[in-house]
C-alpha cells in the first residue's frame, strides 16, 4: 500500500508544472554553482602552489647573508584548499590567505578576497552550499505542504483513509513519493559532486573521500528533517494556506533571522578586542613583558652563559651569545604571541559555540557549521593552518638563531653563509585535519542536527496520528 | 469623502486583527535590536576613533619630552631609537594614526565598515603594501553572516510584511463577495487600492522611519540631513516597490494563495536568487585578478633593490633633485641608501598595484552593471550610500591616506637622505591628517543612480498596476 501511495505522489509531483520549474531552477543553480566552486578551488589551489613554491625559491636563491637576516627575510606562506571546498566555500573570502612568517612576530593573514569585491557581493555568494541550505528546504515545504492540509480541503482525506490505510502509511508514503522525486534532482547533482571531487584529485590528506560521504549524509539528514517537519506542519494545519504561511515563517526564520541574530549576539557574549587595542597590547606586552612572562635581560643572558662556560668575557665563548639573546627573545615574543592570539582565536571559537548553541531555533545553524567543516572552509581549520604555520615560522627562527649561535661568534657580524643553509631547512608540509579531528569538534552541531531530524520524526508521527479528517 | 471612510474602515480592521497585530509587533522587535546592534557598533568605532587619537598625541608627547631632555644633554634610549633620526621619528615608532569617523548613520547600516579598515598607521615606510591589511578585527564567520542592521531588516525582512499586509488586498474582497459591495458605492477600485494600501504603506514606512529617525537622532545622524533624507527616500521607495507590485498581482484576478504564493516567489527571486546568480555571474564573467600574485611581485621587487642600492641612490638622486640638497651622492650615508632602496620597492609596488587596481576597476564596473537587476542590490547599495558605510567612502579615505603619507615622505625624506639631525621644534610642524569626508552633493549624485533605477522600477509595476486596477470590475 505504501508503495502505491509513493507511486501516487511521485506521479503527482512530476507532473506538478509548479516542481518542474521550481526543480529545473533549483537544479541549475545547484550545477552552476559546483560547476564555478570546482573552477574557482582549482584555479586558487593552482595559485597556491605556484605561489608557495615561489616563496620557496626566493627563500633558497637570497644570497649569502647572516642567519639572522635570512629571518628577518623570512617567507611566506600561502593557506592551501582543500579540494572538497568547492562544495562550501564557507569563510574562506573573509580569512586572509597568505602569511609573512618573519623574525621576532607572528603577523597576521592578509589578502582577504573579499575586501576585494563589493558590498552587493557580500549579500550573497552563490555557492553549492547555499542552494542546499536555503533553497532545497523550500522546495520541500513547496512539495509538502499540501500533503494532509490539501487533503483534507479537498476532502480527499477521508476517502484515502476509508480505503483502510494506516495514518502513518499514508504519511510514510507521501514522505516516499516526494523523496523519490528530490531524488531525482539530488542523485545526478550528487554524482557530479563526487565526479568532480574524484577528477580533481585531492590525494588522500584530510580523508577528502570520507569527509564527503558525511557531507552528503548531513545534507540528507537536514532535508529528511524538514521534510517531516514539513508533514507534521501539513497534519496539524486546518488549511493549506496555514501549514504554507507556518512553513515559510520557519524558513525565513531558520535562513535568514537566526544565522544574523547570532551573529550580534555572540559578539554581545564573547566580545573582542577592536585591532588597534590588539595591536597596542601586543606591543606594549612585548616591550615590558607580563607577569610570570618576564622580558628577556641581556646582560643577564649573557651572565649565565658565562657562568656555563666558565670563561671571563664574551669574547671567550665558543657561541655566538648575540645568537642565544636573540633566541630567548623570540620565545619571549612567542609566549606573548600564544597569550593574546590565543585569547582571540577561543574568543572566536566561543563565539562559534553560540552560533552553534542556535541551532536549537534553527537547524541550518548546525548543517552550515557542519558543512563548513566538512568542506575544510571554517574558523577551526583556518586556525589549524595558522597554528601551523606560527610553528613553522617559530621553527625556522630557532634554526637561524641556532645557526648564528654555534657557527660564529659574539660580535661577528661579518658571519654569513649561503644555500646549504637555506636548502636544509625542511619544506612547510601541511597536515589538514582529518574527519575525525572534524568531527570531534562539531558534537554540538551533530548532537543538535540529530535532535531535530529525530524531533521532525517524532513530530510528524504524533501530527499525523492526530490529524483530523475533515 | 470617500477615502476617509475606507481608512476608518482599515483601522477597524487592524484593530480587530490580532494575528496582524502580532506580526506587527514581533517586526517593531526586530526594528530595535536592529537598532541596539548598529548603536552598539557605531559606539565601538568610535571609542577606537578616540584612542588613535590619544595615541597620536602621546606619540608626539612623549618625542617632546625625549628630544628636550636630549637637549639639555642626556643621551637617546636606544642607538637604534634615537627621536632625532627622521627615520626614527618619522618612521614606524613614530607613526601618526590616519582614521576615518564612523559613517554618519554607521547605527542604521554596518555595511562595509567591519570588513574594510578604518584606520592606517602612516609612517615614511607607508606603501601600497600598507594598504594590504584587515580592517577591524572580526570573526571570519560573523563576517560572512553580516550584521543584524536595519538595513538587513529593510532589504529583507520589511518586503516580506509589505507582503503579508497586502497580498490579498483585493482578491480577500473578491472571495468574501464584498468587492461588488464596495464597487457600488460612488468609488472606483483604483482609489479603493490605493488608500487601503497606503494606508498600510503609511504603517510600515512609518515605523521603520521612525526607528531610523530615533537612530539617526541617537546617534548625532542629523548633522548630515541629506544622508538622512535619501536614507527614508529609498526606504520609501523600496517599501513602494512592493506595495504596488501586490497591487498588481491582485488585479489579475487569481485567489488570494495564488497571490501569496506569486508573490513570495517574486521576494525570492528578486531579494535571494538573484544576487546570488548575478554574484556569480559576475564572478565567473569578471573574475577579480588574484592579489596572491601581489606578494610575488612584491618580494621579488625588494630583493632586487637591496641588490642594487646604490645604482638606486644615484637614479633616486636624479629624480628628486629637490631631495638632494647637501646630498653628495659618492659619499651616501647609510639612511641614504636605505631610502634609495625603499623608494625602488615602492615605485615596483605602485606599478604592480596600479595594474591589478585597474583590472579590478574594471572587473566591478562590469559586475554592477547587473545591479540593475534587482530591486535588493538597488536598495541596499543607496543605503550604504546613505549611512556612508558604502565600498565609495572607504576608496576615498584611502586615496587621502595615500596624499597624506605623501606628505609625510616629502616631509621627512630630505632630512632622511642629508643625513640630518632632527629637533623638537619639527614636532609642531609635523603633517597632520585632515580628512576631508564625502561632500553632500557626491553623495547625492552617487546614489541618484541606485535611487532612480529603483524609482524606474516602481513607475514601472505602477504602470502595470494602474493598468490592472482600472480592468477590475466588481462583478468579477
Amino acid at each position: 500500500m505504501i508503495r502505491h501511495i509513493a507511486r501516487k505522489e511521485f506521479t503527482d509531483v512530476l507532473r506538478d508544472g509548479r516542481f518542474r520549474w521550481s526543480s529545473i531552477l533549483v537544479g541549475a543553480l545547484l550545477l552552476v554553482s559546483l560547476a564555478h566552486g570546482w573552477d574557482q578551488t582549482r584555479k586558487a589551489r593552482q595559485e597556491h602552489a605556484a605561489a608557495q613554491a615561489t616563496a620557496r625559491e626566493h627563500w633558497d636563491t637570497q644570497g649569502e647573508k647572516n642567519p639572522h637576516s635570512a629571518a628577518h627575510y623570512g617567507i611566506y606562506a600561502f593557506k592551501p584548499r582543500l579540494a572538497l571546498s568547492f562544495v562550501d566555500e564557507g569563510v574562506d573570502p573573509y580569512t586572509g590567505t597568505s602569511v609573512w612568517l618573519e623574525a621576532h612576530r607572528q603577523n597576521d593573514f592578509l589578502l582577504r578576497p573579499a575586501q576585494d569585491a563589493t558590498a552587493a557581493q557580500r549579500i550573497g555568494a552563490l555557492t553549492a552550499a547555499q542552494v542546499l541550505q536555503h533553497l532545497l528546504p523550500l522546495l520541500i515545504i513547496l512539495l509538502t505542504f499540501g500533503a494532509f492540509a490539501g487533503e483534507r480541503e479537498r476532502g480527499t482525506l477521508r476517502q484515502l483513509l476509508a480505503t483502510g490505510i494506516g495514518r502513518r502509511e499514508l504519511a510514510a508514503g507521501k514522505a516516499l513519493g516526494i523523496a523519490g522525486a528530490l531524488s531525482l534532482l539530488l542523485a545526478p547533482a550528487a554524482l557530479v559532486g563526487a565526479a568532480a571531487l574524484v577528477v580533481a584529485n585531492p590525494g588522500p590528506a584530510a580523508s577528502p573521500l570520507a569527509r564527503a560521504a558525511v557531507l552528503a549524509g548531513v545534507y540528507l539528514a537536514y532535508f529528511t528533517a524538514f521534510l517531516a517537519l514539513s508533514l507534521a506542519v501539513s497534519a496539524w494545519a486546518r488549511s493549506a494556506r496555514t501549514a504554507l504561511v507556518v512553513l515559510l515563517t520557519v524558513w525565513v526564520v531558520n535562513g535568514l533571522v537566526a544565522p544574523r541574530v547570532a551573529v550580534d549576539l555572540s559578539k554581545r557574549l564573547h566580545p573582542t578586542p577592536s585591532a588597534l587595542e590588539f595591536a597596542r597590547t601586543v606591543e606594549q606586552e612585548m616591550a615590558t613583558g607580563v607577569e610570570g612572562i618576564p622580558r628577556p635581560d641581556r646582560d643577564e643572558s649573557t651572565r649565565r652563559l658565562l657562568a656555563e662556560y666558565g670563561v671571563e668575557s664574551v669574547e671567550d665563548l665558543p657561541i655566538n651569545a648575540v645568537g642565544v639573546y636573540l633566541q630567548e627573545s623570540e620565545e619571549f615574543g612567542n609566549r606573548i604571541f600564544d597569550r593574546n592570539y590565543g585569547a582571540l582565536w577561543d574568543a572566536f571559537e566561543r563565539q562559534g559555540v553560540v552560533h552553534e548553541t542556535l541551532a536549537v531555533a534553527a537547524p541550518l545553524l548546525a548543517v552550515r557549521t557542519l558543512s563548513m567543516g566538512l568542506a575544510g572552509t571554517d574558523v577551526e581549520q583556518h586556525r589549524h593552518f595558522a597554528s601551523a604555520a606560527e610553528t613553522y615560522r617559530r621553527d625556522l627562527m630557532r634554526r637561524m638563531n641556532g645557526d648564528m649561535t654555534e657557527n660564529s661568534l659574539t660580535g661577528d657580524f661579518t658571519y654569513t653563509v649561503g644555500a646549504e643553509v637555506w636548502e636544509a631547512v625542511p619544506p612547510l608540509q601541511y597536515a589538514a585535519p582529518t574527519l575525525g579531528w572534524v568531527l570531534g569538534n562539531r558534537g554540538l552541531s551533530l548532537a543538535v542536527l540529530g535532535t531535530w531530524l529525530a524531533g521532525a520524526i517524532l513530530a510528524a508521527a504524533v501530527r499525523v496520528r492526530r490529524a483530523e479528517v475533515g | 469623502m470617500a477615502a476617509r471612510t475606507i481608512l476608518r474602515n482599515e483601522w477597524r480592521l487592524l484593530m480587530a486583527d490580532r494575528p496582524l497585530k502580532i506580526v506587527l509587533g514581533l517586526f517593531v522587535i526586530l526594528l530595535g535590536y536592529a537598532l541596539t546592534n548598529g548603536v552598539l557598533w557605531l559606539r565601538f568605532q568610535e571609542r577606537t576613533v578616540e584612542a588613535t587619537r590619544t595615541g597620536n598625541a602621546e606619540r608626539i608627547h612623549a618625542f617632546e619630552q625625549e628630544l628636550e631632555a636630549i637637549e639639555n644633554g642626556a643621551e637617546p634610549s636606544s642607538p637604534f631609537a634615537d627621536p632625532r633620526s627622521p627615520l626614527v621619528l618619522g618612521g614606524p615608532s613614530g607613526s601618526h594614526t590616519a582614521v576615518l569617523e564612523p559613517g554618519p548613520l554607521t547605527a542604521l547600516a554596518v555595511g562595509q565598515s567591519d570588513l574594510l579598515p578604518y584606520y592606517y598607521d602612516v609612517n615614511v615606510y607607508t606603501n601600497e603594501s600598507s594598504f594590504q591589511q584587515n580592517g577591524e578585527v572580526e570573526n571570519p564567520l560573523n563576517l560572512m553572516v553580516g550584521r543584524f542592521d536595519l538595513a538587513f531588516v529593510v532589504v529583507y525582512l520589511l518586503p516580506l510584511l509589505v507582503l503579508a499586509l497586502s497580498f490579498n488586498v483585493l482578491s480577500e474582497e473578491r472571495e468574501q463577495g464584498t468587492l461588488a459591495l464596495t464597487l457600488s458605492q460612488p468609488v472606483s477600485a483604483r482609489t479603493v487600492v490605493t488608500v487601503k494600501l497606503a494606508f498600510r504603506a503609511l504603517l510600515v514606512a512609518g515605523m521603520v522611519l521612525a526607528v531610523s529617525l530615533l537612530g539617526a537622532t541617537a546617534t548625532g545622524g542629523f548633522g548630515s540631513p541629506g544622508r538622512v533624507l535619501l536614507w527614508s527616500a529609498t526606504i520609501v521607495t523600496y517599501a513602494l516597490f512592493w506595495f504596488v507590485l501586490a497591487a498588481w498581482v491582485n488585479t489579475l484576478r487569481r485567489s488570494s494563495a495564488w497571490n501569496a504564493t506569486v508573490l513570495v516567489g517574486a521576494w525570492l527571486v528578486l531579494v535571494v536568487v538573484l544576487p546570488a546568480a548575478i554574484n556569480a555571474a559576475a564572478s565567473l564573467l569578471h573574475p577579480l585578478p588574484s592579489r596572491v600574485e601581489m606578494i610575488t611581485a612584491q618580494r621579488e621587487a625588494s630583493n632586487d633593490a637591496v641588490n642594487r642600492r646604490s645604482e638606486l641612490l644615484a637614479r633616486y638622486l636624479e629624480d628628486h633633485p629637490e631631495m638632494a640638497e647637501g646630498v653628495v651622492a659618492d659619499e651616501p650615508g647609510l639612511g641614504a641608501l636605505s631610502w634609495a632602496a625603499t623608494d625602488a620597492v615602492n615605485r615596483r609596488l605602485e606599478e604592480v598595484t596600479a595594474e591589478h587596481d585597474a583590472r579590478r576597476d574594471e572587473q566591478i564596473a562590469l559586475v554592477r552593471r547587473y545591479r540593475f537587476l534587482s530591486p535588493a542590490i538597488l536598495a541596499q547599495e543607496a543605503l550604504l550610500d546613505a549611512a556612508g558605510t558604502g565600498d565609495a567612502r572607504f576608496a576615498d579615505f584611502q586615496f587621502q591616506v595615500r596624499t597624506f603619507a605623501e606628505q609625510w615622505r616629502e616631509f621627512f625624506v630630505p632630512a632622511i637622505l642629508a643625513g640630518e639631525q632632527m629637533s623638537a621644534r619639527v614636532l609642531h610642524d609635523l603633517p597632520r591628517f585632515r580628512p576631508r569626508d564625502e561632500e553632500p552633493t557626491e553623495v547625492a549624485r552617487r546614489a541618484t543612480v541606485p535611487l532612480a533605477a529603483l524609482g524606474g522600477l516602481l513607475v514601472l509595476v505602477s504602470a502595470g498596476a494602474g493598468i490592472g486596477l482600472g480592468r477590475v470590475r466588481g462583478a468579477d
